[in-house]
């Protein structure tokens, strides 16, 4: 069960915006096809973390990320590094659902569009097929593939953001509380397509719900205050944690 | 205070702002309606034109013309003799005097007006038919009921005996009121009963297109510039700064900008739409990049995170995605501002548009007048007939400036509703 296969690995990761240091000295290893979850209290810096992973932080003109991520043993954190073709690798899904304003059939195929992934129409229409058959929202959508996507219900509208981030086949999909605007159904349905996306995909989620990182996730990593507290296989962090503070947090003591 | 005195106080202050607004909103509509109400009455009249009917006598003979003349035969031909001959038949005068009188009855150019007739109905050569000539100015307004006719013959400007032909005229049915198509077809004119704001509506028409043409792109491609690529550093918060002033700057200053520079410097040609457009542009510019730039600004961050974390590249992001949801924000912006442009006089008049321009202009760097121009220059005229033009004139431009709001509005909606 558990995969010996390193694939994201961060070594003395310090982020800071302006003069706040967001993450200090982050040392993590992500293994391949499996689910790593991140759990922490707010603030303490698990999305400024997986940001880093797909150079989103880029984006943030106060961002400035030093140390060093390798993925696949290749470092990413520098400057020649093409960031669009690491995102075409390594997909995201938002905490809140984000889906272009546009038909749900052209969410999903803007990815292969702009990479060339099909070369004709018919692959198009089987690349977005098999993408919201992954995503498990195809026999809700469908009939009504020229709807836009932000007529969806909150629960659709995020698999269709996973749909998305899975279309231009990626290795990695880093997940921020992606169920955190759902129902308990819709949150099934999610976490059901985690276990199904691990077969293919390594995947690490962020979230506030300590059942959900027991059900999905194989591996947990604590964060406090910008710091890896403690990484382990998730059975151990839950039954067992070295730390004390993650026995606290866990258990509801704080945070 | 108790929990009821309370609550009597917040409902009692809760109806007092509602009154306070109510009274505002009245007010506003108030003026609105008495501004609209003003303008209306006084332009009405300026939708009509008064004409009689002379029965003319289009002899091939007299006029020295071939029997099947063309055009061009026509064109050349002088009708002076004919048409005072055909005016004098309609009412009996002795005397140099009296027939100068019966002649000032009518506007001016009764003879061209005459050849205008033939050149449009060509079967009528050798044909003896009514034309309906346009009356002076004074008669026009005594039959609109403007003419203050029991004054004094001194302290008139129609005589008794022009009075006597107009009620004769008026008694045999030969005094019409007609649509006056010379009002948007003619140019500029001395005589307020021919002139028309033709040669202004093209002018308009000019320095707006050239206004759009130049402004749009680069407001455009500098807005998204700015919002989207622009590193956040000092010098882009001083052009920031530096575009909100521009769009304060007192329109008249672009006057003297183009005044000085363009016509100064470059040397381009007075009075025309191409240096009022360009004059405009530089107006314009500010007032659609804010607009434009808040569009742009009021489109969702996760919508370009969306696009980022597939794969697309900045600019893949913005054109594919930021930039079609700021279209209705972007195109009302910009209508806006052209309408702005639209309705600005000042710093037309500094660069030479206020030049009395007879001639429709046929190209943009041709001499124009420009609709608020033309409201300006009449308003200037004692003539009645000019300040019912003016009237006139503004009710057009009041009229292209609500269709343009209309259009804006539209626009946003139409777009705005379709994704939510
Ligand atoms: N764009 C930003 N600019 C400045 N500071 C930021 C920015 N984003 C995050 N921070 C700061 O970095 C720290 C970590 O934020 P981060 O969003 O990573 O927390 P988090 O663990 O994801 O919290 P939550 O569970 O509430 O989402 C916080 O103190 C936050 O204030
Ligand atoms: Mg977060």
């Amino acid at each position: 069960m558990i995969n010996n296969k390193v694939k994201i690995k961060t070594t003395n990761l310090n982020v800071y915006y302006g003069d706040k240091q967001a993450l200090n000295d982050v040392n993590l290893e992500i293994h391949s096809k499996e689910v790593t979850a991140l759990i922490g209290p707010s603030g303490c810096g698990k999305s400024t973390y997986i940001r880093c992973i797909n150079r989103m932080n880029d984006v943030i003109d106060i961002c400035r990320v030093t140390g060093s991520i390798e993925i696949d043993g290749n470092e990413i954190n520098k400057k020649e590094i093409d960031v669009v073709s690491l995102r075409e690798k390594i997909g995201m899904v938002f905490q809140k659902p984000n889906p272009f304003p546009k038909s749900i059939y052209d969410n999903v195929s803007y990815g292969p569009n702009i990479h060339g992934l099909a070369e004709n129409k018919v692959k198009m229409d089987e690349i977005v097929e098999t993408s919201l058959k992954k995503a498990a929202l195809w026999n809700e959508v469908k009939d009504r593939l020229n709807e836009p996507g932000t007529s969806l219900s909150g629960g659709q509208q995020q698999r269709l953001c996973i749909a998305r981030a899975i279309s231009v086949n990626p290795e990695v999909i880093l997940m921020d509380e992606p169920c955190s605007a759902l129902d308990p159904i819709a949150t099934a349905k999610i976490e059901e397509l985690m276990d199904e996306l691990k077969k293919s995909y390594t995947i690490v989620i962020v979230t506030h719900s300590m059942s959900q990182a027991v059900r999905v996730s194989q591996r947990t990593g604590f964060f406090h205050l910008g710091k890896l507290i403690e990484v382990d296989t998730t059975e151990k962090i839950f039954k067992n944690p070295n730390n004390k503070m993650t026995q606290d947090y866990i258990t509801g003591r704080f945070g | 205070m108790n929990k009821d005195q309370l609550l009597k106080k917040r409902y009692r202050a809760e109806k007092r702002f509602k009154f306070y607004g109510l009274v505002s909103i009245t007010l506003a509509i108030l003026f609105v309606i008495f501004l609209v109400n003003v303008i209306f009455s006084k332009g009405r009249a300026a939708f009509q034109r008064t004409t009689i009917a002379v029965e003319v006598n289009f002899n091939t003979e007299e006029l020295e013309l071939s029997s099947n003349a063309s055009i061009e035969e026509i064109q050349d031909a002088d009708f002076y003799d004919l048409s005072i001959n055909s005016l004098l038949k309609l009412y009996k005068t002795e005397g140099a005097k009296q027939e100068k009188e019966l002649l000032r009855v009518f506007s001016p150019d009764h003879d061209i007006e005459i050849k205008n007739f033939l050149i449009k109905n060509l079967d009528n050569l050798n044909k003896n038919v009514i034309v309906n000539l346009t009356t002076s100015d004074d008669i026009d307004q005594l039959h609109k009921g403007n003419y203050p006719r029991h004054l004094p013959e001194e302290r008139r400007r129609i005589s008794d005996f022009q009075l006597l032909i107009y009620d004769q005229l008026v008694k045999e049915n030969k005094v019409n009121k007609v649509f006056n198509t010379f009002f948007f077809t003619n140019g500029d004119s001395r005589n307020p009963e021919v002139a028309g704001i033709g040669g202004s509506l093209f002018g308009s028409f000019f320095t707006i297109i050239i206004t759009l043409i130049l402004s749009f792109p680069i407001a455009i491609f500098a807005s998204i510039y700015l919002e989207e690529f622009a590193p956040k550093n000092r010098i882009t918060d001083f052009i920031e700064i530096n575009i909100n002033n521009l769009a304060a700057v007192p329109s008249i200053v672009f006057g003297l900008l183009g005044l000085g520079i363009l016509l100064g410097t470059f040397d381009l040609p007075r009075s025309t739409p191409l240096v009022a457009g360009i004059t405009l542009s530089l107006m314009t510019l500010p007032r659609i990049i804010i607009p434009c730039r808040a569009s742009l600004k009021a489109v969702p961050p996760s919508i370009r995170e969306g696009a980022l974390a597939v794969g697309a590249s900045k600019v893949q992001s913005v054109m594919h995605h930021v930039v079609p949801l700021s279209i209705p924000g972007t195109l009302s912006g910009t209508i806006i501002g052209l309408a702005q442009a639209l309705g600005e006089t000042a710093p037309l008049i500094l660069i030479g548009m206020v030049a009395f321009v007879v001639d429709i202009p046929a190209t943009p760097i041709d001499p124009s007048a420009s609709l608020p121009v033309q409201v300006y220059l009449w308003s200037e005229q004692a003539e009645r007939g000019f300040v019912e033009k003016t009237s006139a004139t503004i009710m057009v431009l009041l009229s292209f400036l609500i269709v343009m709001n209309f259009i804006a509005v539209y626009l946003r909606q139409k777009f705005e509703k379709k994704w939510s």
